[in-house]
């Protein structure tokens, strides 16, 4: 291997370093020279957690090669704020609350950085358009162009640099002031350590094989060849798990790594701890694994029809859960309607994408004590499971949350830290697993696809008679969270409304498709866009105003829910009467109004997305036009 | 025009904290030397901001500045326990633990305080980094009085549990007291539709919710701006394909997410309609903030073009087909009328 | 990942062919890297062993630029960003800015080439058409015995199919020649998944002249991409737009007749669909800017398609 002699000025200094021929930019600033502000977000040059300066020229540092930087002058997140004080656009995102994870930000601010450097004068168009190759999972952006209008105002002297300062303290209750965020700094900053951020003297680098089957039987799994390769310390199966496999959110269904068969494609079959992650990744196409391919089962109705595979003996029905609500009558309900409407409905499975992929560290410490370091949204459990899987007391088991790049429900499942914890133990030295963006996106929960039937029954004057609601869901492979989001589905699928009849079921089902786990709203997502489809599909058939059908349904204060919960104040009409009010809506019935409406263009929306807000400046074709 | 806009809107309900079992969290506090505080608790910070709005409870319980609360890591071996990270439940199960244990926190300093300079434990007010008492010229730092209080013995810490009166379902009807505390909200979409392409874009949300009390109002609109983009991710464009369990979907380049160019201005109002079980009235915002957005989105096309998306996601693709589907069907109607 | 045990970075033409000789059959050329690296990676490629990447985006021949009154020399390094950045280029090249927008985010555009989008030869390939319908030619070289023999050849004959090219073994694409169109109104239509960095399932570049009146085609020049297996020229049409005045039922007329081309292996109904309707705003986009009069079109298309 030839390495690369290079010569080039990092953040103001100049370097002279050997690199490997095949690391990257984004890996030469990150592993060898430890500035780790920069994030490696998805590895193809599609998210811009990596983006730095070269040569004053904003490129995203994983399409890079090293060898580009030769000669070069790079510039990272660490170069903004070199003296410990935050750059104006720094701290315009602390004062405008623009991060939250925090982990797509430094790439964030490098592009607003860049923006305002090409056209200190952007409008909020441009600004778009030039933060276009950097996504943010939490924020939803907007607070984000707020912090680079505000820093290009104080910039160009617009605003007093006293604009980027708290005003919302001082005297008074704390409570109900933005007062900025307190992690903000570390993250505008780049110096917030992420789990992947984090090494430690004598660590090893994990890789994972994975399931290329959806349904296979383990025949045997031969790792000694990978155990004899030079850099390769530890080897592990569900063979090397000492205590009682199996974890999970409701039911421990799923064993650290595949035992006995692999239910989905991506499921962990074998983990190496080595050296490098070169050698880790040759290890691992040297474990020899012979499967017996199983029938799979891939849609739900079919997992539940008698005789089609089981995914899990346990469930020879494929049932993960069904969760069933009745209130009333429906039957007498629908009989009593002046309307009854049938529709179904369908969702498909979305990825969490938080920016952070999913990384972990962990070591057995001096105590004794197996420790996992990771961002994880339920270490208090997943210590529970582990200490029993690991077969320790729970005294010597410890988890320690590293800040989390975002989680939407996909961290709650413990789904690498078990693999972690085995090969700290094997080896006695502390290990590192950091996944690439596709391992996460093959390997974790999704967010559960449905088919939702819906019908519902309504006299004349809107008022909803009967309900009823038969939601399939494909929970994958495995149970993770599926019974949770099937109970919380079913509790609001009927939505705030008073119902006296009422008839909802939710069925989790297995099948050998990616695991659906917990997913930000669990299932109540998936119902509600039946029922408040549904709805607007009645007010139409009976002339009604969207807004008018819910006040006539709207539960009240004191009102009894469809589990039979009595709720003290409601504050549904209060919500309705403010949305309507603030967007000036327009009433009358669904029918496609469109254009016709009085309502729409007004000052509190966005103009439309036409590309190319940078030719609208004065004097160019597209301003003339 | 070949680009047609319309409005649509949707209302939602949603619990706040874990469902149908019984939630809990507990919290260590102390007012520290120099006037600051420490909390330690198993908060899960997940983006959120749950650090800042725990940092102003404390603050304002314990009269210290917001910037002088130390929180420390959530580690199962050093912090008590306070559960997940989910289920909307950060500000509602920690924030009132956290404000509990100030609280007592508090009330051992003000003992010792009143003690003092007797007068009487209810004159005692704490703000801001001061500690005074009511019609009298006592007033001095925090940190004065944590030296005070040391200085007689007493380190002033506290700790508080928390936990949710709810049941289970019933396995047959489903009766249970899942929650106890509720929140709604509705939002409106304003979305733009090009004929010639099918494409979306949502260009405007109003969204109103209910949140209790708003500890941060800056951080409860990010959760909603948050929440609506990525309810419109799911809405329009975003698919987790598989096929015979395999996907095609597994990098950034196929699994589409909006960007910057795709979101909508959001306009939040936020509505306070506290809770009376907690000692904060906090509730919750997280998930509840993207529930009625994708129909919303939905109904808003339908005003636009008069076409109903019943599968999601409303790619251009889909859109755009239901546009000539339609146009088709009338056509023919037309004929069949004509006829 | 991509693993090599050797990145070279020849500073000229010689030293890359004399490299590629010394390493037949064990090297990949590179220039941008914007495919490469991404390509390497699962779900695509996986992990890839290639001993030597060579780097071509240094040589000073490939990055040259040369704007005349009638042609365009691009060396086939050229960054997508130049399109944007060079006011010369943007005057010559009507429809390439609009393009270039749309190609992908400021950062990709910084590295990404346009020789690389060429021999890349995807079927939604954004820049090709464009390239195209300024009739566009690859010149190519290739070290055989010692020397330098170059030959050019049409664009669209240069690209054979998906991913496929003329591109011989030991060759090089060194740049592009393609028509100056000064004065030509232009425009570029294009639809993905999103707004911002992502991949075409229709794109349409536009070109037209118009006589002084603005009422009749002097000259039209139309590609498309993402239809079928290559981009493809519409040459039947343009013949047909400059054979009468402008009008509304020309444009009409015109967009119908591209809609049988649609050959792409998915979404063929909702392509055809778009491609009409992108034919029709692409020249209403493209004769508006190029002076049209106003009159001589239907107001009704402008609303229906503008």
């Amino acid at each position: 291997m030839a390495d690369i002699h290079l010569e080039a000025t990092i953040n103001g200094r100049k370097i002279f370093r050997s690199a490997k021929p095949h690391q990257r930019l984004l890996d030469f600033i990150r592993d060898d020279l430890n500035l780790t502000g920069n994030k490696e977000g998805c590895g193809a040059g599609e998210c811009g957690t990596c983006s730095v300066f070269v040569d004053g020229v904003l490129m995203k540092s994983c399409l890079l090669p090293v060898a580009k930087a030769q000669g070069a002058q790079i510039d990272t997140i660490e170069s903004l704020a070199k003296t410990g004080e935050l750059s104006v656009l720094q701290k315009a995102f602390h004062k405008a609350g623009a991060s939250q994870c925090g982990y797509c930000i430094p790439g964030m601010v490098m592009a607003a950085t860049a923006a305002l450097r090409i056209n200190p004068f952007a409008d909020r168009e441009e600004i778009k358009e030039r933060l276009g190759g950097n996504i943010c999972r939490c924020t939803g952006y907007q607070k984000i162009f707020d912090a680079v209008e505000l820093a290009r105002d104080v910039q160009n002297g617009r605003l007093p640099a006293s604009a980027l300062l708290e005003t919302d303290t001082g005297e008074g209750d704390v409570i109900g002031k933005n007062v900025r965020r307190i992690d903000a700094p570390s993250k505008v900053s780049g110096r917030l350590k992420y789990a992947g951020d984090m090494t430690m003297p004598g660590m090893l680098h994990v890789q994972v094989l994975r399931s290329p089957h959806a349904h296979a039987r383990l025949v045997s799994i031969d790792t000694s060849a990978a155990l004899a390769m030079e850099g390769v310390e530890g080897v592990i199966t569900s063979a090397d798990v000492p205590g009682e496999d199996g974890f999970g959110v409701f039911v421990n269904d799923q064993p650290i790594m595949a035992r006995g068969k692999v239910r989905y494609v991506g499921e962990a079959v074998a983990a190496v701890a080595a050296e490098d992650v070169l050698t880790a990744k040759r290890a691992l196409a040297a474990i020899k694994v012979v499967y017996e391919q199983l029938a799979p089962v891939f849609d739900p109705d079919e997992a539940m029809r008698v005789g089609s595979p089981v995914v899990h003996d346990y469930a020879p029905d494929n049932v993960t859960k069904h969760i069933p609500i009745r209130v009333g009558d429906v039957e007498k309900g629908f009989a009593q309607s002046d309307l009854v409407v049938e529709e179904t409905y369908s969702t498909q499975a979305i990825e969490h994408a938080y920016l952070e992929p999913e990384a972990g560290l962990a070591y057995v410490d001096h105590d004794g004590v197996v420790v996992i370091v990771s961002p994880d949204q339920n270490i208090t459990h997943h210590r529970h499971m582990l200490a029993r899987i690991i077969a320790k007391p729970i005294s010597k088991v410890r988890f320690i949350m590293s800040p989390v790049g975002g989680g939407f429900g996909g961290k709650e499942d413990m789904i690498y830290q078990g693999m972690l914890a085995l090969l700290a133990m094997k080896t006695q030295r502390p290990v590192r697993l950091v996944f690439t963006r596709e391992e996460s996106i093959i390997s974790t929960a999704k967010r559960h696809p449905s088919r939702t039937l819906l019908r519902m029954g309504l006299m004349r004057d809107g008022r909803i008679r009967a309900l009823e609601m038969k939601m399939i869901c494909d929970g994958g492979a495995y149970g993770m969270s599926t019974e949770g989001v099937m109970r919380k589905a079913a509790i609001l699928a009927a939505g705030p409304y008073v119902i006296p009849n009422v008839k909802v079921d939710t069925y989790g089902i297995y099948t050998n498709n990616t695991p659906s786990g917990a997913f930000r709203s669990f299932g109540a997502l998936q119902t509600a866009f039946a029922t408040e489809s549904h709805l607007d599909i009645c007010a139409e058939r009976l002339g009604l105003d969207p807004f008018e059908i819910r006040r006539i349904n709207a539960m009240r204060d004191g009102a009894t829910t469809h589990t039979k919960a009595k709720l003290g104040s409601v504050s549904l009409m209060r919500a309705l009467d403010a949305a309507e009010k603030a967007s000036g809506w327009e009433a009358g019935s669904p029918t496609s109004r469109g254009a016709t409406r009085s309502d729409l263009n007004r000052g509190d929306s966005r103009p439309a997305c036409a590309l190319g807000a940078r030719f609208a400046a004065p004097g160019t074709q597209e301003a003339a036009e | 025009m070949a680009r047609k806009r319309g409005r649509g809107m949707a209302a939602c309900w949603y619990g706040i904290a874990r469902t149908a079992t019984v939630d809990r969290a507990a919290a260590w506090a102390e007012i520290d030397d120099g006037g600051s505080a420490k909390i330690v608790t198993g908060v899960t910070e997940i983006g959120e901001g749950i650090l800042t709005v725990l940092a102003q409870i404390a603050a304002h319980e314990m009269g210290v500045k917001p910037e002088h609360v130390v929180i420390g890591d959530n580690d199962t071996a050093r912090a008590p326990e306070a559960s997940h990270a989910g289920a909307s439940r950060q500000t509602y199960m920690i924030g009132n633990v956290v404000a509990l244990a100030s609280r007592e926190a508090r009330k051992r300093l003000v003992e010792v305080i009143a003690e003092v300079w007797d007068v009487d434990v209810d004159l005692i007010r704490t703000g801001n980094g001061e500690i005074w008492a009511e019609n009298t010229n006592h007033r001095i730092t925090m940190g004065e009085a944590v030296s005070t209080a040391k200085n007689r013995g007493v380190v002033p810490v506290g700790s508080a549990t928390f936990g949710t009166d709810t049941t289970g379902l019933d396995p047959v009807d489903g009766s249970g007291r899942p929650w106890q505390a509720y929140v709604f909200g509705c939002q409106v979409a304003e979305v733009e539709v090009d004929t010639v392409t099918g494409e979306v874009q949502v260009l405007g949300i109003w969204a109103a919710h209910d949140v209790g009390r708003a500890v941060n109002p800056q951080g409860v609109e990010g959760q909603i701006e948050g929440g609506i983009v990525q309810a419109l991710g799911q809405g329009l464009m975003e698919d987790f394909k598989l096929d015979g369990g395999h996907t095609s979907t597994s990098g950034f380049a196929k699994y589409i997410l909006p960007t910057s160019l795709d979101v909508p201005r959001v306009n939040s109002i936020i509505i306070e309609d506290p809770d009376p079980i907690g000692p904060l009235g906090v509730k919750g915002i997280g998930e509840p903030a993207m529930v009625p957005t994708i129909p919303a989105v939905m109904n808003a096309i339908y005003d636009a073009v008069g076409v109903r998306i019943l599968h999601l996601p409303a790619t251009p693709e889909k859109v755009l087909m239901a546009i000539r589907e339609k146009s088709h069907r009338e056509a023919y109607m037309a004929a069949q009328a004509a006829e | 990942m991509l693993i090599c045990d050797e990145y070279l970075t020849p500073g000229t033409l010689a030293e890359a062919f004399a490299a590629m000789e010394q390493n037949r059959g064990r090297y990949r050329i590179v220039a941008g890297c914007t495919d490469t690296l991404p390509w390497a990676r699962e779900g695509r490629a996986g992990d890839v062993e290639i001993p030597m990447l060579i780097d071509v985006s240094r040589i000073p021949e490939l990055r040259e630029l040369r704007v005349d009154e009638s042609r365009v020399r691009l060396g086939a390094a050229t960054p997508i960003q130049r399109f944007l950045d060079d006011a010369a280029l943007a005057r010559a090249l009507p429809s390439m800015p609009r393009c270039a927008v749309w190609f992908a985010d400021d950062q990709i555009r910084a590295l990404a080439t346009i020789g690389g989008n060429i021999v890349n030869a995807s079927p939604a390939a954004d820049a090709t058409p464009c390239l195209i319908a300024h009739e566009a030619e690859v010149e190519l070289a290739k070290n055989t015995g010692g020397k330098v023999v170059r030959r050019r050849m049409k664009l669209d004959a240069f690209i054979t199919g998906p991913g496929r090219t003329q591109l011989a073994e030991g060759e090089l694409l060194v740049a592009v020649d393609c028509d100056a169109l000064p004065g030509y109104g232009g425009s570029f239509e294009k639809v993905g998944h999103r707004r911002s960095l992502v991949i075409s399932l229709v794109c349409l570049a536009v070109l037209v002249k118009l006589d002084s009146q603005g009422r009749q085609f002097e000259d039209v020049r139309l590609a498309i991409a993402g239809i079928g297996p290559k981009p493809v020229r519409l040459t039947e049409v343009e013949k047909f737009l400059c054979s009468g005045p402008l009008s509304a039922e020309r444009l009409e007329a015109a967009a119908d007749m591209p809609v049988s081309l649609v050959a792409s292996r998915t979404r063929q109904e909702y392509r055809r669909e778009v491609v009409r309707g992108f034919m029709l705003r692409g020249l209403l986009n493209a004769v508006r800017r190029a002076g049209a009069d106003r009159q001589a079109l239907s107001g009704e298309l402008e609303v229906a398609y503008g």
